[in-house]
């Protein structure tokens, strides 16, 4: 099952596959960092200088991000894909497989497909790594005897992150459809639910609330632990919006409505296929509150004081933050993209009803901009909850500062990001004849 | 008057020189209900493909309505069909995470036209309540009968059955030819269906019987066991 599973759907196992590459190097590239500063030949006093420029503050964030992230995202590509095969479980419940075997083999995908990507992945992060740290020696920001070493145990710290937030997410996205009889399996991967669990709800409620008040909690603490909490802040509301997903492209479907007749059919669609899409709306908001929140938080700080970063400071604050972004983006691409290529059939059905193949991308197209409007909404909620308590212990200010031009450029880049991953798919799988996807 | 599908010479071949279709013409004329019989393989859903227009054919003419398809690009092409051509499948084909007053409504949202009221084609099906639950939830023969409506709700000029009873028990079979027949007596509807099942075919005016690709037999529609009888003979014919 395990086999044909694989290679019924190589493509939907791709998407995992990158995440949890990126993630793997991400987390030995961290690692690396860490170690090279430790092992780097110093004296007391230089020493004490790399500690002063915050450099190895910096590497420990990066570890711990790096960690979280993997679990977060590759957990949400996971649960995306395993989500594609209900259909496929419950026919394999039907012919007589036991919950239990199910759970077996769908963690065992996740696992074969988790090592060779950490296997891959770990080179790559170190090689990140050394140009990283060649970074920072040529900027003057550490002394030239500091040089890359990579972590002994990169190997199997990736190896638990990758794997067990894979298998985790494998497993949590298998209990409904190895839980129920097959019978009403086999009816529900033709139906699927359509409210939103309660307990979902209300995990999501309880992290949105838990977030919004360790924010108002911070800005009376001191700047450098504000700092510190600000992280968890952010983590808190991005996975509780993201549960709440279903629920808030509900509320823009009914935005897109309003909309045209095409609008109308996005919106439908988006509100039938609202927990699939609200899998890319956590990476998605991640990416783009990092991106608002970093940028906020330097350019309000220029604006206050009136004094502009150095460049290698800019650099180094600059460098982590695109290389989550990029991370996060390329695992909201690849949940679009499983999305649509399971709506392949249909697409061809719209078709099939009389809709030219420019009609039926347009309609997709207009989903991919409400998924992106509401990820830049939520983001923008997330974003703000985030640096205000920050700005006002670091700054004394409650006013955020975000120069136009970042602002359009943030939007488009993920409205961009969200039709790459939505609209590209589509338009192949619209070049097949209708009739040949159906039949 | 002018007929409504006129096929001429129509030969597919496809890839690796499998011939589907060699030299197939067929006349239909408005309102009538034609059966399309023959063996598996011997080229009727490609017959039916090329009449609808939604494959082409590798040479020959197809005229669906009084206009020329098979050179049609395909946007025009997919225009035309989607305003005078309804589709009854066997697999339904609807959304079926949509609700069935949003299936039904989706050929208007796309372009086509409404000419006949969501509401009344339901009443005509007889669904006249069923307009606000998903198609997940309807029996198949249920779907059967908003794959029917949704068909007629554009009021087309060709209805193109491609074996609709196929995953469906004989009395709801029976309702669904039903239906079909009424589209053609009461509307003027017409209708070509691809069938296997004889009793299917017994519902409609003419049969045509396809041997490999060609017609192997054109006549007014006999009852359901002289059905069953030419259809073995055309079959052995080709196993000798």
């Amino acid at each position: 099952m395990i086999r044909q599973a694989l290679r019924r759907n190589p493509w939907s196992f791709l998407g995992p596959f990158c995440t949890q590459l990126l993630a793997a190097a991400l987390v030995a590239a961290g690692l690396g960092i860490l170690t090279s500063i430790d092992r780097a030949p110093l004296g007391a006093a230089a020493r004490r200088a790399v500690t002063d420029t915050g450099l190895t503050d910096i590497a420990v964030v990066f570890v711990t991000l790096a960690i979280y992230l993997t679990v977060v995202i590759v957990g949400v590509t996971m649960v995306a894909t395993v989500a594609q095969q209900a259909r496929d479980i419950a026919l394999v419940r039907a012919l007589g497989a036991t919950p239990g075997r199910v759970r077996r083999s769908v963690a065992a995908q996740a696992a074969l497909v988790a090592v060779p990507a950490t296997l891959l992945g770990v080179p790559l992060g170190a090689l990140g790594g050394r140009a990283w740290i060649d970074g920072v020696v040529t900027r003057g920001l550490a002394p030239a005897a500091v040089t890359f070493h990579p972590h002994p145990a990169a190997l199997p710290i990736a190896l638990a992150a990758t794997v067990g937030a894979s298998v985790a997410g494998a497993l949590v996205a298998a209990i409904r459809p190895s839980r129920v009889r097959p019978a009403a399996a086999l009816a529900e991967a033709a139906a699927p639910p359509r409210g939103v669990g309660g307990l979902r709800t209300t995990a999501g409620l309880v992290l949105v609330t838990g977030g919004s008040v360790l924010s108002a909690a911070i800005a009376r603490l001191d700047a450098e632990t504000a700092d510190a909490l600000g992280l968890f802040v952010m983590l808190a509301l991005c996975v509780g919006a993201g549960l709440l997903g279903p629920a808030l492209l509900r509320v823009t479907a009914l935005v897109g409505r309003r909309l045209g007749d095409t609008g109308r059919l996005a919106g439908d669609t988006v509100a039938v296929q609202a927990r699939a899409l609200s899998g890319a709306l956590v990476p998605l908001t991640l990416a783009i509150a990092f991106t608002g929140v970093k940028v906020i938080m330097l350019k309000t700080f220029e604006h206050e004081t009136g004094a502009a970063p150095a460049a290698a400071e800019r650099w180094l604050e600059y460098s982590g933050t695109s290389v989550y972004v990029a991370f996060a983006a390329v695992a909201a691409v690849n949940t679009l993209v499983t999305v649509v290529l399971g709506r392949r059939r249909d697409l061809a059905v719209t078709q099939l009803a009389g809709a030219t193949r420019r009609r039926a991308l347009a309609v997709v197209v207009c989903e991919a901009l409400l998924v992106s409007g509401t990820a830049l909404a939520v983001s923008a909620a997330v974003a703000a909850t985030t640096t205000l308590p920050l700005l006002h212990t670091a700054l004394g200010t409650w006013r955020p500062w975000m120069p136009v031009g970042w602002l359009l450029t943030g939007v488009l880049g993920s409205t961009a990001l969200v039709l790459a991953g939505t609209a590209l798919p589509a338009a192949l799988a619209l070049r097949r004849p209708p009739i040949e996807v159906v039949s | 008057m002018e007929p409504v599908l006129e096929l001429r010479d129509v030969a597919r071949v496809f890839p690796r020189g499998i011939v589907a279709l060699r030299e197939v013409s067929l006349t239909v004329a408005a309102g009538e209900f034609v059966a399309v019989m023959g063996a598996t393989g011997s080229g009727k859903s490609t017959l039916l493909h090329c009449a609808a227009g939604l494959d082409r054919p590798s040479s020959g003419s197809v005229r669906l309505a009084g206009r020329e398809i098979s050179r049609l690009r395909e946007r025009p092409l997919t225009r035309w069909r989607r305003d005078r051509v309804g589709f009854v499948f066997q697999s339904y084909n609807l959304l079926s995470e949509l609700t069935v007053r949003q299936n039904l409504a989706l050929p208007a949202r796309l372009g086509g036209p409404r000419r006949r009221g969501i509401d009344e084609v339901l009443a005509a099906v007889g669904l006249p309540d069923t307009g606000p639950r998903p198609v997940g939830e309807l029996s198949g023969g249920q779907r059967q009968r908003v794959a029917i409506a949704r068909a007629l709700v554009t009021g087309p000029s060709v209805i193109f059955a491609d074996e609709p009873t196929g995953a469906l028990d004989p009395t709801t079979g029976g309702q669904i030819l039903g239906l079909l027949r009424r589209a053609v007596d009461r509307d003027g509807v017409t209708v070509l269906m691809v069938t296997h099942d004889p009793a299917a075919a017994a519902w409609s005016d003419r049969l045509v019987l396809l041997r490999a690709g060609t017609v192997a037999a054109d006549a007014a529609t006999p009852d359901a066991p002289a059905i069953a009888d030419r259809l073995r003979a055309v079959s052995t014919a080709v196993a000798a």
